[in-house]
């Protein structure tokens, strides 16, 4: 293998020199892929881009009235399962045995009807979500399912509060690949853009521009929340769990279905032998007019 | 020596700068676009939802959250279990939209085009059943409808972001769920991968025309394994389980499944509610089974549950489509649609699309052999497509430069196999000179004769044996003679060495086989048939896929798994009607209780097919 050789220490040391004395090149091509890499997506060109906020800055549309269609777990969900039936959940023997000494009479008696309806549990409630944005940085989900409100709060300075309640406190984030710039704003709901390139939607390959979905996804990391249940009929999380969901507006279906898909991990060292994974699906709809909230309640189990 | 070297360093320093320009230039134009995430690994699934479902298995009777239609909901009923120890169903893998419901650990790897490295197709392979999937991503279209499916479909992506959306169509019928929720080979997929972290939500849109009134949606979390790949391996290989006879299709007519209620009384769910449907998934729906709980009423009662568990029928399911609307509604796809196409099969075989009935067209050194010949008004555009298969251009390979038409087989005499025969027989030449001659079967001429086709047209190499052979192209055509199956006078013709079967008639993917007892057909005959190719099909695969492909009268190309979905739907229906006979009931009351009701969605107006085999189980 021949060693490597100094540019200065052989015959070709005055094409050495010359090409030290041509730093501009090199320095030309770092500025040229600094500045390329680090100028923002908008705002290239005249008057200063406005003040980024979280609503702004949005790679997808969560906002509206989704309905949850049941079509898993619709014997665990639709209805109040039978005492300690913790079937597909990963309970622990103390999760088991907290299941089986389920009781829901005692539970109301205490004022906790909601306990099916705290965090660990909303989303797999039969039910409708209104999901607005409270401020430029605040995203609300309301569930008509307990009449219940949760804050996801963008503002990494706000802190959780001391008091645990049913919803805890909700940070949120975008995460996913970072917007093409140039592209439009996040697709409304219900714009008409189907996924693929023609062909009835047979085709593959990239779908026309307009049509993109530019993806991004939600991540709420949530705390301080109160004990729950991950199922109407006591199977228990800790208010020491680590709850983590994902929220994702699917690319529209052919049939101009929009859904939002909630991938829920709980992972409970009490009462869980590994995280527990759920994915919940909701469908857009074009308005509020099946919204109708109730009480936490829960049904005695049919059998 | 020196100089030769630094004109070459001088030379690879001005390569660099250029090529530091270029780099930084691409890194100009590529800062925009983000590139995907990676989905590559080995994946293995987390059962925390429907696991009753996916892991130990369904309770018959339970049709929760999905939704189906009263279709699905009969083919269900009377679904049993010892079906699938048929030996044509006991490899039967699951179809795209159910294997993703078991257990399952699956890998997934990129294919790269080695010059540009574009990402051009994701390669899966999932653990149960062996089973392959290759996801293209270079925009290539689907495949025509007439092409052959597969478990797994065909299936192209895109990108949305992070999320890859995933098309598949050309599946096979199956099961949405293991309990006898039926899937058609009508069904599409759309699925979308979303990964974060090193878990992967699995989402899959099931849309069938068929059996759903409304596309069917439903998740799955799967999980990157830290170590290594588990994935199984699955040698299928059938073996005789339960003797019994040929004819024999294990379900359950109407009112016997002893199952159906089972699932409901053991957890205490309304009957009405477990046999599911769209509404039943929708949060109003809780108020509902409140009521019914409370010993109220449901509301309008649907009808499946009276029919199929105690007895009397009520009016047609409106999302199975008015009898009458569909009549003919998937027989029109075989109608010739003013342009013919040609499709190679396998071997020396193509199918030829669009003029009528299906053509097959076998080239090769000796010339070429036509099976059928379609409509008359087609017959142009037939000749077209044979002369440019003649002359190589359906297959590169080919080594056939403008041969002769030698031989025409005929299937059947109806006009939509035979209207081309005289115009293709002079286009071709017998090696005596004389036009290419005409085979049939010896009635197919008698009936011909007798419907005054002329001379030219008719069939004179007639056979009137069970079945002749004759050897072309270097490989050995049979000819079987279907008696009395569509008529008395059909043929099956199997090229053996290229692996392809004609059916003729008594095989119609596009609608009921059309059982003509005037001219001597029966269904018993076409369940004859369709036996007979069972028996001489033979799958590539352990997994009864490909294989021996099957060229239908009408209709897409098929394998023996298509067949054998078929024959069972010809044998039950048969069954039920028998037994309707039986109990003497009138062909009204038969056509009123609906005895194709899991099918007519798929093969569309049963009206002719429940009269034919009514009249044969009266004789």
């Amino acid at each position: 293998m021949m060693p490597w050789r100094p540019a200065s220490a052989g015959p070709c040391h005055r094409h050495s020199r010359a090409m030290k004395a041509r730093p501009p090149v090199l320095a030309f091509v770092v500025v040229l892929v600094v500045v390329v890499a680090t100028v923002p997506g908008q705002g290239r060109q005249g008057s200063p881009a406005p003040p980024r906020t979280e609503r702004s800055a949005a790679p997808i549309d969560l906002t509206g009235y989704w309905v949850s269609v049941v079509t898993e777990d619709w014997r665990w969900r639709m209805l109040t399962p039978p005492k300690g039936d913790a079937q597909s959940v990963p309970i622990n023997a103390e999760g088991k045995r907290v299941t089986e000494a389920w009781d829901l009479a005692k539970d109301n008696a205490a004022g906790l009807q909601c306990k099916a309806f705290g965090v660990g549990g909303i989303m797999r409630q039969p039910g409708r979500l209104h999901i607005t944005w409270a401020d430029d940085n605040t995203l609300k989900i309301e569930a008509d399912a307990g009449t219940q409100t949760r804050l996801l709060n963008f503002d990494r300075a706000k802190h959780a509060p001391a008091e645990k309640t049913w919803q805890g406190f909700s940070v949120a984030q975008w995460v996913g690949p970072p917007r093409a710039r140039g592209a439009g704003p996040a697709p409304t709901p219900f714009s008409p853009t189907v996924p693929g390139g023609g062909g009835s939607g047979l085709r593959g390959g990239p779908p026309p521009a307009a049509a993109i979905s530019q993806g991004g996804s939600l991540e709420v990391t949530t705390t301080a929340f109160r004990d729950g249940y991950l199922r109407k009929n006591g199977v228990p999380y800790s208010q020491d769990a680590t709850i983590v969901e994902y929220f994702d507006r699917l690319p529209p279906s052919p049939n101009g279905d929009v859904w939002l898909l909630v991938m829920t991990m709980v992972d409970d060292p009490k009462y869980l032998t590994q995280p527990f994974y759920t994915s919940t699906h909701f469908k857009l709809e074009r308005d509020g007019s099946k919204w109708k909230p109730s009480a936490c309640s829960t049904d005695a189990p049919a059998k | 020596m020196h100089s030769s070297e630094c004109g070459w360093q001088t030379g690879r320093h001005a390569a660099l700068r250029v090529c530091l320009l270029h780099f930084a230039f691409c890194i100009a134009l590529a800062a925009p676009a983000a590139a995907q995430i990676s989905l590559v690994g080995d994946w293995v699934g987390r059962y925390h939802e429907d696991n009753q479902d996916r892991i130990p298995g369904p309770d018959l009777g339970d049709y929760t959250g999905l939704p189906v239609n009263d279709a699905a909901r009969r083919y269900a009923d009377s679904w049993d279990p010892s079906r699938v120890s048929l030996l044509e169903h006991q490899c039967e893998p699951y179809v795209s939209p159910h294997i993703y419901r078991g257990p399952l650990q699956f890998r997934i790897s990129e294919e790269h085009n080695p010059d540009t490295q574009e990402l051009i197709a994701l390669k899966q392979y999932l653990g149960t059943y062996q089973q392959w999937r290759t996801i293209w991503l270079d925009g290539r279209p689907h495949p025509p409808e007439y092409a052959p499916h597969t478990w797994m479909g065909f299936s192209t992506g895109e990108w949305h972001g992070d999320i890859l959306t995933v098309t598949t169509t050309h599946i096979k019928a199956e099961f949405f769920r293991r309990s006898g929720i039926p899937s058609s080979d009508e069904t599409t997929l759309v699925e979308h991968y979303v990964r974060h972290g090193n878990v992967l939500s699995h989402v899959m849109i099931a849309t069938d025309p068929v059996y759903l009134t409304e596309p069917l949606i439903m998740t799955e979390e799967f999980v990157l394994m830290d170590r290594g790949n588990q994935n199984w391996l699955y040698n299928c290989e059938y073996a005789t389980e339960i003797d019994r006879p040929k004819n024999d299709v294990p379900h359950f007519l109407d009112g016997t499944n002893p199952s159906l209620k089972e699932y409901a009384e053991r957890y205490g769910i309304p009957l009405e509610a477990a046999r599911g449907g769209a509404e039943t998934t929708y949060p109003e729906y809780m108020d509902t089974l409140r009521r019914m709980l409370a010993g109220g009423t449901p509301g309008p009662p649907r009808t499946p549950v009276a029919q199929t568990l105690s007895g009397p029928r009520g009016e047609p399911d409106p999302s199975t489509g008015p009898r009458s609307s569909r009549a003919g509604s998937r027989g029109d796809k075989a109608r010739p649609t003013g342009e013919v196409h040609t499709f190679h099969v396998q071997g020396n075989v193509y199918l030829l699309a669009g003029a009528g009935a299906n053509i097959a067209v076998q080239v090769g050194d000796d010339g070429v052999v036509v099976v059928d010949t379609g409509n008359s008004q087609a017959t142009d555009k037939v000749l077209a497509a044979i002369r440019q298969l003649s002359a190589g251009g359906g297959d590169a390979t080919a080594r056939a430069v403008n041969k002769e038409i030698r031989w025409i087989i005929n299937t059947e005499f109806d006009r939509d196999h035979t209207g081309g025969n005289e115009a293709i027989s002079k286009a071709g030449r017998t090696v005596n000179g004389n036009p290419a001659a005409v085979v049939a079967h010896e009635n197919a001429a008698a009936r011909m004769a007798q419907a005054g086709v002329a001379d030219n047209a008719r069939p004179f190499n007639t056979y009137f044996e069970e079945q002749r052979d004759f050897p072309f192209n270097g490989e050995p055509i049979f000819i079987y003679h279907d008696a009395a199956a569509h008529t008395d006078a059909g043929s099956m013709v199997f090229f053996r060495r290229s692996d392809v079967i004609v059916a003729g008639d008594a095989f119609d993917t596009t609608r009921y086989p059309v059982i003509d007892a005037k001219n001597g057909g029966s269904v018993a005959g076409v369940i004859r048939t369709l036996n007979r190719i069972l028996e001489l099909a033979v799958p590539s695969k352990y997994l009864q896929e490909g294989g021996t492909y099957i060229i239908p009268g009408h209709g897409r190309i098929c394998d023996e798994a298509d067949v054998v979905e078929y024959r069972d739907m010809v044998q039950i229906v048969s069954d039920r009607i028998a037994d309707m006979v039986k109990k003497g009931m009138t062909l009204a009351q038969v056509q009123a209780a609906q005895p194709t009701l899991d099918y007519d969605g798929r093969y569309g107006d049963a009206a002719a097919f429940i009269e034919a085999i009514y009249g044969e189980k009266k004789r």
